[in-house]
């Protein structure tokens, strides 16, 4: 036989060979349990990264919480606590922090009251998503090394709230002023960026911050993946190639007989909002309000998708502006078609813009409404950038989207008061800004409480907006490489976990 | 081949500056604002509008077409409105994931492909060609991404031989890029070697059933060497411009692999702007790909060139 056929006639099994070898000699990666707490490397993934790590961009909280930490943590009761700030003072003026005196960013940049002057002043000036919770904040003044204090234009009793949310990480005041930050992010967490053992655009990895101030963690580092795909997501999860993920329910049924564990949390809040009910609004009478709120079966909508929960109003008990007092509307077609009877009969034929995610639960909650008698609501579904700046803009006379106000005070002033950005027909009745008025006067003292109690009441009442629903986040994670896992402090904040309690599996 | 290749480029320049001009307008036609993407949830219309001044949003559309054009000439495709980062920055960093993964599904498209249509053309209408048409048509109508799935399942889960997450730097780990390219140049492949396989088939098939074939049976020559020497050789041509066309066919499948194995190309960092409505991204993206396509389908007219003198102008 010819040396030359023997040659190519060898190559081709040996090729094949060859590559099967190539996978059978290191595999999928099974999990690392031997690793000792200070060395271990917890592999997550929340899907994509980032493509801006600035400041007041937006980012999932389980991405900007691995480099970022925030002036105040929220506590279990949901008070703000101490963090990066130790003690803070809030007047109807200003607020006023004391900063930590042993922090260092991870460039070794010296953490203190310059450093919050400037992140503060970069979430509000740039082109951030997270400006508008800030503008209360009129100017920041340096009272010393570590006392910096925020003045405030008008009063926000939420504020120190605000501090313990995404709205404002803090980063290397160097790395913003050089626009590094954007994409290398430079925080003060236990955990600083190693671009050496990143591969761009598929793992980030964070390894152990020799100088954190802190307690150390019990993974010493963390590696982030962007694996978007669901299925994939799963797949990566079951071959131990990433310990946690978030994931839809879908694959749920994937991990059977597998060592990956879940768990769920309230992550997601939205209800519907009506716009136009100024004078002459289509939806300026309270009974039409009512009626539409009334024929819509949220409990319906949560079987056809197969997840979520109704709830009566915005704010979960325990929190502040829960009034169990607030029974919602539960569906009651007859109680509806009477208070549209009531309203008049109006004849409406409106549109409304829904987004992909949120248009099967637009359509159902409208198929609902329109039992009503004359009145129908088409609905419009736009790709999300162009529904984020639409549905809410004032074209519509009513939508529906997440809202994720932490606090009555944030909430009354993102929707419900006449200047608030998401109420565009600026109506707001009397008894409403009374309650609010009081409650803002009233401050952080023991009567907000009630005060605000009673606001959430009155926006209830008047049908400002209704049908709540929660969502839920879902966690996957695998037992055999991580243990302490549980839904995270930070409320409401999706794909996030609590990284600092969990340790590497027994 | 000077006069060919000049042709050519000649022709790509009036090609790419309609092209950009095309999808310019598109995206300043598509309703939002790209502002609304950057702000998110948070949007307001006077967020929206603050933005856009910052982003130089609001200025006139020839006026941005213009400085556009000046600063593609000079290689400056502007710079993205989420990250703030040059756009050509982005994709070369993106380009070498891509440029891997495009040449793991061209080998296997090409393999498999010339593979299946010799198998079928030098015996065509026999079992085995109709087995090796069953097989091509199959890999030709089924979704890249679901194979993709598939394999990953198999391969990765049950298996454990080869990774999900699987795009490794050559630099970083020369054998894991290998292994980190297997599934998804699989998955990828699998629909480019359908038309491979037919070109292949066919001209086998015809170049097999020639008369100077018979003579040179009937001289002798061995029907290994007849099938390579000859055959393949008088088949390659077709085989080239189906090549061409699969290349590009499967940079637009690309996009979907990626996905799949959370490969970071091009084609993950087009779909996230065009869904976030990043369109100074899409803008030189769109053009970057476009040079792409012309320069390699140039490769393959001089490479046809070379093969078939009679294809080159006089």
């Amino acid at each position: 036989m010819p040396r030359k056929s023997v040659f190519f006639r060898s190559m081709v099994p040996l090729s094949i060979a060859g590559v099967l070898l190539a996978g059978c000699s290191t595999g999928g990666e099974s999990p690392d349990t031997s690793q000792t707490a200070t060395d271990a490397t917890l592999r997550v993934n929340f899907g994509q990264f980032p493509e801006n790590w600035s400041p007041g961009q937006e980012m999932e909280g389980g991405l900007l919480r691995v480099p970022y930490e925030t002036l105040l943590a929220p506590g279990s009761d949901g008070e703000p606590q101490p963090f990066l700030a130790t003690d803070y003072e809030l007047t109807n003026e200003s607020l006023t922090l004391t900063l930590r005196d042993d922090v260092t960013f991870h460039d070794g940049e010296p953490f203190n009251a310059e450093a919050v002057k400037a992140n503060v002043e970069f979430v509000q000036s740039g082109a951030t998503a997270y400006a508008g919770p800030l503008q209360d904040i009129s100017s920041v003044e340096v009272v010393d090394e570590y006392t910096v204090r925020l003045n405030l234009a008008s009063p926000n009793p939420s504020i120190a709230n605000t501090l313990t949310s995404r709205v404002l990480p803090i980063a290397s005041p160097a790395a913003i002023a050089d626009g590094s930050v954007a994409q290398t992010p430079v925080g003060t967490s236990p955990w600083a960026y190693d671009d050496s053992a990143s591969v761009m655009g598929s793992r980030m990895a964070f390894t152990a911050f020799e100088d954190y101030w802190g307690e150390t963690p019990g993974f010493a580092n963390i590696e982030l993946y962007a694996i978007e795909e669901a299925e994939s997501a799963a797949a990566a999860l079951v071959s131990g190639e990433i310990d946690i993920s978030d994931v839809e329910v879908t694959a749920l049924p994937r991990f059977e007989g597998s060592s990956v564990e879940t768990l769920q949390y309230p992550a997601i809040r939205n209800n519907l909002f009506f716009f136009d009910r100024g004078e002459g609004g289509t939806f300026e009478s309270v009974e039409l309000r009512q009626a539409v709120c009334t024929a819509i079966n949220v409990p319906q909508m949560i079987d056809v998708e197969g997840e979520g929960e109704a709830a009566t109003q915005h704010f979960a008990e325990g929190e502040l502006g829960y009034n169990s007092e607030i029974t919602g509307y539960p569906f009651d077609l007859d109680e509806a078609q009477s208070l549209y009877t009531e309203a008049g009969s109006p004849s409406v034929s409106v549109e409304m813009v829904a987004a992909p995610y949120n248009s099967q639960q637009i359509e159902i909650y409208m198929t609902q409404a329109s039992e009503l008698g004359d009145f129908t609501v088409s609905v419009q579904t736009l790709p999300p950038p162009q529904y984020n700046g639409e549905w809410n803009s004032g074209r519509y006379p009513l939508g529906l989207s997440s809202n994720d106000e932490s606090t009555p005070f944030e909430w009354y002033s993102a929707w419900f008061s006449a200047e608030a950005p998401g109420n565009p027909s600026g109506v707001e009745s009397d008894e409403l800004k009374a309650a609010a008025d009081a409650a803002i006067a009233a401050g952080d003292s023991d009567e907000a409480e009630d005060l605000w109690a009673d606001v959430t009441k009155i926006i209830a009442d008047e049908a400002l907006t209704c049908a709540h629903l929660r969502g839920v986040e879902t966690i996957a994670w695998n037992s055999s490489a991580v243990s302490g896992v549980s839904a995270p402090d930070e409320l409401w904040e999706p794909k996030l976990v609590n990284y600092r309690e969990l340790t590497p599996a027994e | 081949m000077l006069k060919l290749i000049l042709s050519r480029l000649a022709l790509a320049v009036p090609q790419l500056l309609l092209l950009s001009f095309f999808v310019f307008l598109l995206t300043y036609m598509v309703p939002g604002s790209p502002a609304a993407a950057v702000l998110g949830e948070a949007a307001t219309p006077e967020s929206i509008a603050r933005v856009e001044t910052q982003l130089g949003l609001d200025r006139p559309f020839f006026e941005r077409l213009t400085e556009w054009y000046v600063g593609a000439f000079q290689g400056d495709f502007g710079n993205s409105y989420v990250s703030s980062r040059p756009v050509s920055e982005l994709f070369l960093e993106r380009l070498p994931a891509t440029i891997s993964l495009m040449l793991g599904g061209i080998i296997v498209a090409v393999l498999l492909g010339m593979a299946l249509g010799l198998i079928g053309g030098t015996k065509a209408g026999s079992v085995r060609d109709r087995i090796a048409t069953a097989i091509s048509s199959f890999s030709m109508s089924v979704p890249e991404f679901w194979v993709g799935i598939v394999l990953v399942l198999m391969f990765a889960v049950q298996l454990r031989l080869f990774p999900v997450v699987s795009y490794v730097p050559f630099d970083v780990d020369p054998f894991g890029w290998v292994r980190g390219l297997v599934l998804p140049s699989i998955a990828l492949g699998i629909g480019g070697a359908a038309l491979i396989a037919r070109q292949t088939r066919t001209a086998m098939a015809e170049t097999m059933s020639a008369r100077y074939i018979d003579s040179l049976t009937a001289a002798g020559v061995s029907r290994n060497k007849l099938i390579f020497g000859y055959g393949l050789k008088n088949a390659m041509v077709p085989v080239l411009s189906a090549t061409g066309i699969t290349i590009s066919i499967m940079l637009g499948a690309s996009f979907a692999i990626e996905k799949v194995f959370a490969f970071p190309g091009i084609g993950s960092l087009m779909l996230r702007s065009v869904t976030g409505k990043d369109f100074a991204v899409v803008q030189g993206g769109v053009l970057l790909i476009a040079v792409m396509i012309i320069a390699v389908n140039l490769i393959l007219d001089v490479s046809y060139g070379l093969i078939n003198p009679r294809s080159r102008p006089q």
